[in-house]
């Protein structure tokens, strides 16, 4: 059932909500966005990756535990470069977290930098 | 003043003797081959205070959510947005941040959550100058620590709210602690890691004092997505007030007054842009837009003509434009 035809329809249909969900309709005006991207000029096939990149990082965010709405909403407060950032890297960026063990190597870093440089 | 600061490191032979010695001896010569190599910015501080930053500042109405479990991300964030003005809580946070997989928060995800409640994220330029800049202005500054040393990496997020130059130390809301005093050398030696990774969350109608134009214009775009249009507007009007020479600043000021269906006060904003900016097409385009829908077709097709005579890459969308206005006048 997992062929590879049909996880390229899902990656397609995944694809295509997010793109429904962030067009912006304002017939006539050019979008802020637009104005801001102008410089860059963002092409249809950069559009058409970070559209992808975006439903791979939901994808991501759930495998981490996210439910897939709040996954679909995280992703969708990021800006296309961060989603670019964290494609494919969820498991090695840095997570702040620590808390127990973490403050046992505190106290022995602040009184080794407090030793050498009181 | 440098007592209990930072005294340059002087080695004398036995000190020397004994640290090769030890255990660490690969590690610490490089800790004890000088401030400047370790701990650069730390060093340059006390060398040179900054002019413009204050011998001692403290945010003490900063509030503070002690952390639960590994859940500092969604802690400090609640302590910055709190401040900001944001009506939320840590446990509101932890759905927007955490990933209960990883025991933690990412970066991105911290940025990203503060935009949801209508407040602007910025990520502060990798400068302990411009960390201190910014709680002198008022703003608590989010920062990611390492507290582990290599190999091993213990991240947290903590929340600089003062500091004071005599004593040498920054006061933190971190983890289970209140107030949380600690030397410069050892912020910066635990958020060196990071690259020195620092945010702020602040209400819109407000910049940080380390903004830059450009980038913070991007933030606010960034926020405009998902927050509501109240908030963008703000957002919009008081980067006008810093830098009223944005022309992408009033660009996105007219457009969200356009979409809350706020027609004078999208068209002011476009004609203080045109007469600032009169070789910008997008300018003129909405311009003429808006006139249209005010009836005022004569005078937008004056300026819709001059958008398309400017060319360039937003000649088609201000074809279309016209296209749309000859209509309505073609219409009965």
């Amino acid at each position: 059932m997992k062929s590879a035809a049909f996880r390229a329809l899902c990656r397609f249909l995944i694809a295509s909500l997010f793109a429904m969900s962030f067009q912006s309709a304002m017939a006539g005006m050019i979008g802020t966005d637009q104005a801001v991207a102008a410089a860059s000029t963002q092409s249809e096939r950069a559009a058409l990756i970070n559209t992808m990149s975006r439903s791979d990082v939901a994808g991501q965010l759930q495998l981490q535990g996210v439910d897939p709405d709040a996954a679909k909403a995280r992703v969708a407060s990021m800006t296309d470069q961060e989603v670019r950032s964290l494609a494919g890297q969820i498991d090695s960026l840095p997570a702040g977290a620590s808390s127990g063990s973490g403050w046992a190597v505190a106290i022995v870093i602040v009184l080794l930098v407090w030793y050498f440089w009181k | 003043m440098l007592k209990g600061w930072l005294a340059s490191p002087k080695l004398d032979a036995r000190a020397c003797a004994g640290v090769f010695r030890c255990a660490l001896a690969l590690a610490l010569p490089l800790w004890l081959g000088g401030c400047a190599l370790l701990l650069p910015q730390t060093e340059a501080l006390r060398k040179d205070w900054p002019a413009d930053l204050a011998q001692r500042i403290e945010l003490d109405s900063v509030p503070f959510f002690p952390q639960k479990d590994y859940q500092c991300g969604p802690a400090s964030l609640a302590t910055a947005m709190v401040y900001g003005g944001a009506a939320v809580g840590p446990d509101d946070l932890v759905d927007k941040v955490y990933l209960p997989q990883r025991g933690g928060s990412l970066q991105v995800e911290m940025l990203a959550a503060a935009r949801r409640y209508g407040l602007v994220s910025w990520q502060l330029a990798p400068r302990f100058g411009d960390l201190l800049r910014e709680v002198q202005a008022g703003t608590p500054v989010i920062t990611m620590q390492d507290y582990g040393t290599w190999p091993i990496h213990y991240w947290h997020y903590a929340v600089v709210v003062g500091f004071d130059r005599d004593t040498g130390k920054a006061v933190l809301r971190s983890g289970e602690k209140r107030r949380l005093e600690i030397p410069f050398a050892v912020l910066e030696y635990t958020w060196k890691e990071s690259a020195y990774w620092a945010m702020v969350a602040v209400p819109p109608d407000r910049v940080p004092v380390t903004a830059t134009e450009t980038q913070w214009l991007q933030a606010v775009v960034a926020m405009e997505r998902v927050a509501d249009r109240q908030a963008a507007r703000a957002a919009y009007a008081a980067l006008l007030r810093r830098w009223p020479d944005s022309l992408n600043g009033a660009i996105g000021l007219a457009n969200v007054a356009y979409a809350q269906r706020d027609l004078p006060a999208a068209e002011s904003a476009l004609r203080e842009a045109v007469q600032r900016h009169p070789d910008s097409a997008v300018a003129l385009n909405n311009l003429a837009q808006v006139l249209s829908e005010q009836n005022r077709t004569e005078e937008a097709l004056t300026l819709i003509d001059a958008a398309v005579a400017l060319g360039g890459p937003f000649a088609a969308a201000a074809q279309e434009t016209r296209e749309q206005i000859r209509k309505k006048t073609a219409r009965p």
